[in-house]
């Protein structure tokens, strides 16, 4: 279980995260809507150790990850894949898949290699690619490889940045539709934060909707799907 | 056609120990974004302290790798304790303008040389001493012809072939060298990975010392050994660096080697006292030809 209660995060004096609380329960899939600027990337990066919360706490079971560095918070098995399809184009497909997993080349290494295949099975593109550039990728399959680089790592928390941004909509279904299967088939708990709303709530079984860095709402995805007043006061449709 | 082979194969010596200068300036620009003006310093310590082990009749060889390992152990303690610290949040209220923060580790770098310098003339008055090679500096004859290389050229040639193969196998097939990869391309990515950015950093420091510490036990045979012999060598490295693209690692080795058969060719072709000149206009020539250097990328900013 992650909960997280009164998180804030502070840009210089702009509380980018205003008293930030929810949980996201193990196995299932919680989703992070609301417009530009609520504080969901932020949050994303509070929770992995990318930026530093001001106060508050973020708790994954019985650890507490606010004081925590990035490498260690990846290490206890929460994984982030961050907005922009962040992979490292000058490096190969393969390099950028390996190295997700190089942490546990000592601890795992027989692990290592059946979750290389895994993703190597869940995204046949990157075999056929894995020596080119990741640079070389379109937009979609970079979102794939960044999926990837996250998956081998075995994470037993996703963090996915928004993972549609700039993608085309059956492209976007298609990553959605994937990461879902994955939640359900392996019991890996998702945070998705997504602009497209209708895409997030779909798939969701939670629904969290924050603006201004605040929690609006904490509602089942049903029901946030069918709140048309919520969605037109805070997501402007 | 004596003089050109001449040319030719003291260049390729010459631009070995430059590959090496080169290499160790990208590799610590590459993962901390600082120009190590302190880099020639610290290798003029290393080889003092192979000289002082020589003097007190240790051998070569074990006076050779003690220096590679102070130059390793150098490096990583200018990262640890004053790169680091310097560039940490924690100090932020003191380095909170991106300039501040880029130009601070820089002039500290020099405050290094400065150091390293002044504690070189503590420790050895800072006499200009000679340093030997483990091969006679002759020409190698073969019968009674004498060939345009030297023995000491051979060896510096061999021992700089087989640094930038263990360099290259490193680089392209451990996971160590895959992550200080990453590091410098992505560093966010990379910690995301579950990867210490940091300490691949300080390996990159030491990496970079024990290179330059070896071009200074390459070097000294040849221009002797005082606190500020190797500050040329620090400038050519430099020029090599930028021609070869800042960012490249294979540039930098390519920019030093480059350089070594300009420096070379002035030299025989010239006259010695042209090769400063010649320097200075052929990193102009570069710039206005190739700012990024030959291998290097263009920066690209994200927004």
């Amino acid at each position: 279980m992650l909960a997280i209660s009164n998180l804030v995060t502070e840009f210089a004096s702009v509380k980018a995260l205003n008293g930030v609380s929810f949980q996201a329960k193990p196995g299932l899939i919680t989703t992070v809507i609301g417009a530009n600027g609520a504080g969901k990337s932020t949050l994303l990066r509070t929770i992995s150790g990318l930026e530093r919360a001001s106060s508050g706490s973020i708790k994954w079971f019985d650890q507490e990850l606010t004081h925590k560095s990035v490498e260690s918070i990846v290490r206890s098995g929460i994984a982030q894949v961050p907005e922009g399809h962040a992979v490292i184009s000058q490096l190969s497909v393969g390099e950028n898949i390996e190295l997700g997993g190089l942490f546990r080349k000592r601890i795992a290494r027989g692990d290592l290699a059946i979750a290389t295949k895994e993703v190597y099975e869940l995204f046949p593109i990157l075999y056929e690619r894995r020596n080119e550039a990741a640079g070389s990728l379109s937009g979609g399959e970079r979102q794939m490889l960044a999926i990837s680089r996250a998956l081998v790592s075995r994470p037993k928390l996703l963090l996915l940045d928004e993972p549609s941004l700039g993608l085309a909509p059956l492209i976007s279904a298609q990553i959605i539709s994937i990461v879902n299967d994955l939640c359900r088939a392996t019991g890996l708990t998702v945070l998705l934060v997504e602009q497209n709303a209708n895409t997030a709530l779909a798939v969701a079984d939670h629904g969290i909707l924050l603006a201004l860095g605040k929690v609006v709402a904490d509602l089942p995805a049903k029901e946030m799907i069918a709140d048309s007043s919520l969605r037109a006061a805070y997501l402007g449709y | 056609m004596t003089s050109f082979l001449t040319a030719f194969f003291s260049g390729t010596a010459q631009g070995a120990i430059y590959a090496l200068v080169s290499l160790g300036l990208v590799l610590v620009w590459r993962g901390a974004g600082i120009v190590n003006f302190a880099q020639m310093g610290q290798a003029m310590f290393t080889t003092y302290i192979a000289s002082q082990l020589i003097q007190h009749s240790y051998s070569y060889w074990s006076a050779f790798v003690i220096a590679l390992i102070s130059g390793a152990a150098l490096g990583a303690l200018v990262d640890l304790g004053l790169m680091r610290p310097l560039t940490s949040r924690k100090n932020s209220q003191l380095l909170n303008s991106q300039s501040m923060r880029t130009t601070i580790p820089v002039i500290a770098s020099l405050g290094i040389l400065g150091v390293l310098k002044a504690l070189a003339g503590i420790f050895w008055a800072g006499e200009e001493r000679g340093f030997p090679s483990p091969v006679a500096p002759n020409a190698i004859k073969i019968g009674s012809t004498n060939l345009a290389i030297t023995g000491f050229d051979l060896f510096v040639i061999g021992v700089v072939f087989l640094t930038l193969v263990l360099t290259t196998i490193f680089f392209t097939k451990t996971g160590m060298g895959l992550a200080m990869r990453a590091s410098a391309l992505n560093p966010e990515v990379t910690r995301l990975s579950g990867i210490k950015v940091g300490s691949v950093r300080t390996l990159g420091w030491a990496i970079s010392g024990t290179a330059s510490s070896l071009a200074g036990l390459l070097v000294t045979p040849r221009t002797n050994l005082s606190p500020n012999t190797l500050d040329l060598l620090l400038i050519v490295g430099f020029t090599a660096a930028v021609v070869g693209g800042l960012t490249s690692l294979a540039g930098s080795v390519l920019g030093g080697f480059i350089l070594g058969y300009v420096i070379s060719f002035v030299n025989v072709y010239s006259a010695p006292e042209n090769v400063f000149i010649a320097i200075l206009i052929f990193l102009l020539l570069a710039l206005f030809i190739r700012p990024q250097g030959i291998l290097g990328s263009k920066e690209v900013r994200r927004v």
